[in-house]
């Protein structure tokens, strides 16, 4: 307690400096705090988004199908059961009929991939409902930056190449129905969605589908004939990503961290040189050595609490505001091809909080025990004349 | 009884390859109660004996034994306690603790104690009331003059109760005046509740007040005198000067 005291007072009687490094590690600890923030906000978005738009409660697919190799498109296809029909109704699950083509919007070649999808599906958030009303045949929906990069608005027609059953080509001209804007990527590049029906007409496999996604009230059994994917294995690449990004986030907060510990140590190594005769007097007046390496190492350790207390006092109206508000990454973000919303909300846990403290305190107190170990060795009747070294 | 006693001792520092003896054959017994001084010249030995009185160094040979005990055998933590409960100290530069007012500064030794904040706070003003410090309670160091800073000092130093106080010069950085003032509190204290008190000095107004003059010359001790000795055969020096 004494040791406690004595800090409090010593930090604060030793006015700038103090403040200095306080503020270096309190800007550490809120960065880290925010870094993490942020990520944990995106990561729960996306992933959210992630599920709404693309992947459900989780996906059945065809055996052969792969999603990360083309090849297995072309005959990655089967009937649907009366049972899985069933389910389809109740809906629990919804089809998706998976067939690679090519298009040729203002005559310029480029691969897209075709997805027959139910217009009437609520699983998914796609406006697959705007598939039903159209009046000319063959018609899609596509993303807005799908749009964008083929040049395509609503009502324009594209011609598109695919090849049937029996590995023959065939073309038509399909109209754009509507235009979709979604925080997904991966639900839209390269992609165009048309009513199953006319996709399974097209190709000539009526009734059969890629993959089944599940909806919230499925049950996720096993289905014969099918390979069931969790939301987990759907998410794995963006938890790579998230993890790498939040591994990028602790080298910053990291790096700010080591310069306030290293401002810390100086401090420390400059007060224990100065501070001999002090050190010599806490000795004389019944201190044994190691209190006084405790006194000192409090003292350094300190920092971090006043560092908690500054980082609390601008942090958390910043956190809530930015709670409130959000943060904007605009539109280039979009070009990272994984889920980004325009506006992400940071999310803070208590957890995450605690650990960033618990690293911030326990490292503080490190960096003012080493130099302060020294203490241990001197003579007091040196420390007294003050002439060390 | 004697309160301190020192019997052969002998202190080295190690320089350079060798050893400098800064102590030697010294043999002094200090009785409870006392007030006595070391002085000689600078270089002489002073600090270092009372240094190792005050348990903060220890003999090279011989003993120095301290309330009956030794102080080269006593532990790390042993002899903080001694130094804790005690003895008192108080040195030249005063070394106050600039970042605690004056009550926390004499309360320091208390702390360690573990004593109930009630008693601290009757000690420490019952010591400032010694010294004649107690509408200075919340002053800071910086904001006291040097001989108030020493009369600081003495209330540290007494107001655990010690049964020796050992005073390295305390009157080098202050006017005679505060000299004097200071002498005679530490008189007083030494008549009124009988501490032991054992001074080093080349200050000739200390001097004065001390009931025994041990004089060290190069690690040795050269005489150990009374006050009345000493005044006698200093009246004979200047007469035989005249
Ligand atoms: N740690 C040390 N290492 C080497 N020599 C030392 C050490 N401490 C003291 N000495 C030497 O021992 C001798 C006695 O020193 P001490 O400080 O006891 O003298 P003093 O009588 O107190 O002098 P002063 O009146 O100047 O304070 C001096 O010559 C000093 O240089
Ligand atoms: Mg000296």
């Amino acid at each position: 307690m004494i040791a406690i005291k004595l800090a409090y007072k010593n930090l604060v009687g030793a006015g700038l400096r103090t403040w200095l490094n306080v503020s270096v590690l309190s800007f550490a600890f809120v960065l880290m705090i925010f870094y993490n923030g942020m990520i944990e906000g995106w990561n729960r978005q996306a992933r959210n988004d992630t599920q709404d738009w693309e992947i459900g409660e989780g996906q059945y697919w065809e055996q052969s199908y792969d999603r990360y190799d083309p090849y297995t498109f072309q005959d990655a296809h089967k009937p649907v059961s009366e049972d899985i029909a069933a389910m389809i109704d109740r809906g629990e699950l919804t089809p998706i009929l998976v067939r690679q083509a090519n298009m040729y919007p203002e005559g310029r070649m480029q691969s897209v991939l075709l997805k027959g999808v139910d217009p009437n599906q609520k699983i998914l958030k796609l406006p697959t409902s705007d598939l039903n009303n159209v009046q000319n045949g063959y018609s899609a929906i596509i993303g807005r930056r799908m749009a964008d990069d083929a040049g395509l608005k609503v009502g324009d027609k594209v011609l598109v190449r695919w090849r049937d059953k029996n590995g023959m080509f065939d073309a038509i001209d399909i109209n754009i129905a509507a235009i979709f804007k979604t925080d997904v990527p991966s639900v839209e590049n390269g992609q165009m969605y048309l009513d199953i029906n006319v996709l399974q007409e097209m190709i000539g496999l009526p009734n059969q589908a890629t993959l089944l996604v599940a909806g919230d009230n499925s049950s996720l059994s096993e289905i014969d004939g099918w390979n069931f994917k969790t939301t987990d294995f759907l998410l794995k690449e963006f938890d790579a990503l998230i993890q790498s990004k939040k591994a990028g986030g602790m080298v910053m907060s990291g790096m700010l961290l080591l310069i306030a510990l290293l401002a810390i140590f100086d401090t420390q190594v400059l007060s224990i040189f100065r501070r001999q005769k002090e050190i010599g007097t806490y000795i004389a007046l019944g201190m044994t050595r190691s209190q006084v390496v405790g006194i000192f190492t409090v003292e350094g350790g300190a920092h971090s609490i006043l560092a908690a207390i500054v980082g609390a006092a601008y942090g958390i109206p910043l956190f809530l505001w930015l709670d409130n508000i959000g943060l904007s990454f605009g539109s280039s973000s979009q070009d990272m091809g994984i889920a980004v919303a325009d506006i992400i909300y940071p999310y803070y846990s208590i957890g995450m909080i605690l650990s960033s403290l618990l690293l911030v305190v326990i490292s503080a107190t490190i960096v003012s025990y080493l130099p302060a170990r020294k203490i241990s060795k001197m003579r007091p009747t040196d420390a007294l004349k003050g002439k060390l070294q | 009884m004697s309160i301190i006693k020192i019997n052969n001792l002998e202190k080295q520092f190690p320089v350079g390859d060798g050893f400098f003896t800064a102590l030697s054959d010294i043999n002094i017994e200090v009785k409870k109660g006392e007030f006595a001084g070391l002085i000689g010249p600078s270089g002489s030995g002073k600090t270092t004996l009372l240094n190792i009185i005050g348990s903060l160094d220890t003999p090279t040979k011989g003993t120095a034994e301290v309330m009956g005990k030794s102080i080269a055998e006593l532990s790390y933590k042993q002899s903080a306690g001694l130094r804790n409960r005690h003895i008192g100290f108080i040195f030249q530069t005063y070394n106050l603790l600039p970042v605690y007012t004056v009550f926390e500064n004499v309360e320091f030794s208390l702390l360690l104690q573990k004593m109930s904040a009630v008693e601290r706070k009757k000690a420490v003003m019952q010591a400032l009331e010694w010294v004649g410090l107690t509408d200075k309670v919340d002053s800071k160091p910086s904001m006291l003059s040097g001989g108030e800073c020493q009369r600081v000092a003495i209330a540290r130093a007494m107001v655990k109760r010690p049964e020796i106080v050992l005073a390295d010069e305390p009157t080098a950085n202050l006017d005679s005046e505060n000299s004097h003032h200071i002498l005679r509190t530490m008189k007083k204290l030494n008549k009124e509740l009988g501490v032991t008190f054992v001074f080093s000095t080349h200050d000739e107004k200390v001097m004065q007040y001390l009931d025994r003059i041990i004089a060290l010359e190069d690690g040795k001790v050269l005489r150990d005198e009374t006050q009345e000795e000493f005044a006698v055969r200093k009246n004979s020096q200047i007469y035989k000067t005249k």
